[in-house]
Order: structure tokens, then sequence, then C-alpha cells
């Protein structure tokens, strides 16, 4: 097992900045291909370490996928990979950038 | 760059018309079902959908439906110098080696398989391998090569043909934690990084098929990744046995994918970026 430690679930996730509403974003089919047409809308391609991720989105650390969520992302929140079959738990790094942990 | 805000536009308390048709009662009925958000699946509901026949039918079909042996119908084909075309019959032949291992061992896997959701994954990893293999063999036709079957055989690596008859004794040992463990994480990560670093710089019609191959790669790795994840969960022991399986097998991959990368041009320099992808994996399962 990872020696990271256990992401907190979703209920007792630190709720730092989250009075406010969050964000909600329209999610548009961008050509990522590799899901069913249904699911296209919360996946993009990743184009490289260089480029910044939006308040919605996070990297799937297992296959480079982007993952994009209707609402803004926050520590706790759980979210799924569908391009490799992976579920995640959102985490914020030492550097303050949203992360996803893997969550077997 | 900021593509993620070119791609989602940003709308406080919006309600997505792509959820809600029905806003838009002059639009043609859409014949997907609308999902309200993916990421609010219960965790078995997404297990059973992306471990299903009809989740890989719909996935391939959107990258494959108009190709032709993995290759675009637009895509032209560019002369190859002779040198230029005997190194890519090499590592097409290794590819090839790799493919044929994958394709046996998965086959074999779904028999010992612990639950129907692995066996019916498995059966679509077979018909993935069994394609990469046949795209694989027409590539290297395209390229002149008679006859292939013999070619691959005459260009094989002995550290190729090592892994491949140690995949299938772990298989035929009934050893579904190591088989996996040698096929969907150490095999399978190593096609992953090693495709798409050749695809960055083959000529078109092979960047083609590499790429198509790719994409059916990463559900690969994501099944053999998780459920190793799930089983050390509950059978930590497993670990040690794993590590023994690695210690084995990852001399092998690494001999073979050195002499993989060095024909294909990649610098030794570059090389370690090969294998971070592997070695992240195996840290996220314990094994750093």
């Amino acid at each position: 097992m990872s020696s990271k430690p256990e992401p907190k679930p979703d209920a007792t996730a630190p709720e730092a900045d989250d009075s406010k509403p969050r964000l909600r974003f329209v999610l548009e089919d961008t050509g990522f291909d590799e899901v069913p047409k249904k699911y296209r809308k919360y996946y993009r391609k990743w184009n490289g370490p260089a480029e910044e991720l939006a308040p919605n989105e996070v990297l799937c650390p297992v296959c480079k996928v982007v993952i994009r969520s209707p609402r803004e992302l926050r520590p706790g929140d759980r979210v799924y990979c569908m391009a490799c079959f992976t579920r995640f738990i959102v985490t914020r790094s030492e550097a303050g950038m949203l992360e996803a942990t893997v969550e077997y | 760059m900021r593509p993620g805000f070119g791609s989602s536009r940003l709308e406080p308390g919006a309600i997505s018309l792509a959820t809600d048709p029905s806003i838009l009662p002059s639009a043609p009925q859409p014949k997907e079902i609308p999902v309200a958000d993916v990421h609010s699946l219960p965790p078995e509901s997404f297990l059973e959908e992306v471990h299903s026949f009809e989740f890989w039918f719909h996935s391939v079909e959107g990258y494959l439906s108009e190709t032709r042996y993995g290759r675009k119908l637009q895509t032209q084909e560019v002369p190859l110098s002779d040198p230029e075309r005997d190194r890519l019959i090499t590592v097409l032949c290794h590819y090839c080696i790799g493919e044929t291992a994958a394709l046996e061992a998965s086959s074999g896997l779904i028999a010992i398989a612990p639950n129907r959701l692995a066996k019916v994954f498995l059966a679509t990893q077979v018909v993935d391998e069994g394609r990469h293999l046949e795209v694989l063999l027409h590539r290297l036709q395209d390229l002149g090569v008679a006859s292939p079957e013999q070619e691959i055989e005459r260009r094989a690596t002995r550290s190729l043909v090592a892994f491949k008859r140690r995949l299938l004794e772990l298989v035929e040992g009934k050893d579904w934690e190591a088989a996996i463990f040698a096929q969907n994480v150490i095999l399978e990560s190593f096609e992953f990084t090693v495709f798409q670093a050749h695809a960055e710089t083959a000529d078109p019609v092979t960047r083609d098929v590499l790429q198509g191959i790719v994409k059916d790669e990463r559900r690969h790795i994501g099944f053999g990744e998780n459920e190793l994840g799930r089983r050390l969960k509950t059978s930590p022991h497993t670990r040690a046995r794993l590590a023994a399986v690695r210690h084995e097998l990852d001399s092998l991959v690494l001999a073979s994918c050195e002499e993989t990368l060095a024909q294909i041009g990649t610098l030794p320099s570059e090389r370690p970026e090969i294998g971070r992808s592997y070695l992240a994996a195996v840290r996220r399962l314990g094994f750093a």
C-alpha cells in the first residue's frame, strides 16, 4: 500500500473556504474518444505538465487523462477515471494543487 | 495553457443543458441516456459499468470505427530509408512477441479469474490483444515482410522470449495475482510508455497503429493496478510474493525495453522517463 496518509472521507474533509458555493461548469465534449459518448465530456486529453488545470479538473495519475467534474472540485470529493477504471479521492498536495489519490 | 477553462464553461449555478435535453424541446432526442454526473455513481455501479462488454464496445467504437488495421483512412504512407525500415521491422517484431504473450496469457486467465467482472473484462482484453497482434502483423506486411511470423522468430530477443515463457508459467500455475502483476502491471505499463514514446517519432501509419493500441492499454493497466490494489488490501501477505515476481521479471522487461528504445532512437538521457509510469504504479501498490 502507499505510504501516503489515508485520505479523509467526504463527510469529514476539511472545509477550508468551503463556505462559498461551488462553481458550476457546463462540460463540453472535447473529442476524448476513449469512453462511450455519454461519458466523453467528463474527460479530456492532458497536454503535459506545463498545462494548468481548471478548478473542476484533476489529472488521473494512472493513465494521464484529465478528469472533469460539472462542479468545482474540493479535497474529499470522489471522482472516477473511466479510461482506466480507477476511483479517486481528491486531495491537496503540499504545493496546494488538487490531486487525485487512488482508492482501490 | 489553460485548455481546461476553454473546454468547460464556467457558469455559477448553471444547469447543464447537456444533461437535461428536455430544456430544448426542438432538439433531436439523444440516443444515449443522459448521465447526471458520472462521479456520483455508486462504486458498485461504476465497476459494473466499466467492466462490461457494452462499455468496451462503445469505447473502442470511438477510436477504431474510422480505421482499417489501426490506420486512419486519410493517413498517407511516407517513404522510409532501408535502415529506418529495418529498425522499424525489428521493433514491430518485438511488439508482436509482447502482444502474443498478452493474448495467450489473458485468455488463460479467464478460467481462474475470481469473479464475473474480471472474467468479462479479460474477455475484452483478449479481443484487444488479438487486434493488436493483427494490426502489427499487417503493418509488417505493409513494410514488405513476406512471412511476419518467421521474421518475429528470427528477430526475437532472449529476454522477451523468457518473459513470455515465465508469464505463461504463472498462468498455467493458476497464480492469479502474480500473472496479473506480470501481465497487466509490468508488461502493459512498459508497452504503454514505449508505444507512446514511439508514436511521437514514428511514421504516420505506425503512429496511428500505436496510438490506437495505447488507448486500449489504458484499460489494461488500470484493470491490473486496481485488481491488485483491492487484493493487497485484504491479503497483504501477497505483497512479498509479488515482490519476488517483480524482482525476477523486471530485468527481463527492462532489457527488452532498453533494446527497443535504442532501436526507435530514444536518447539514453530520456529513457528513465519511460520507466516513470511503471515505477509510479508499483509505488502506489506499495512496492517502492
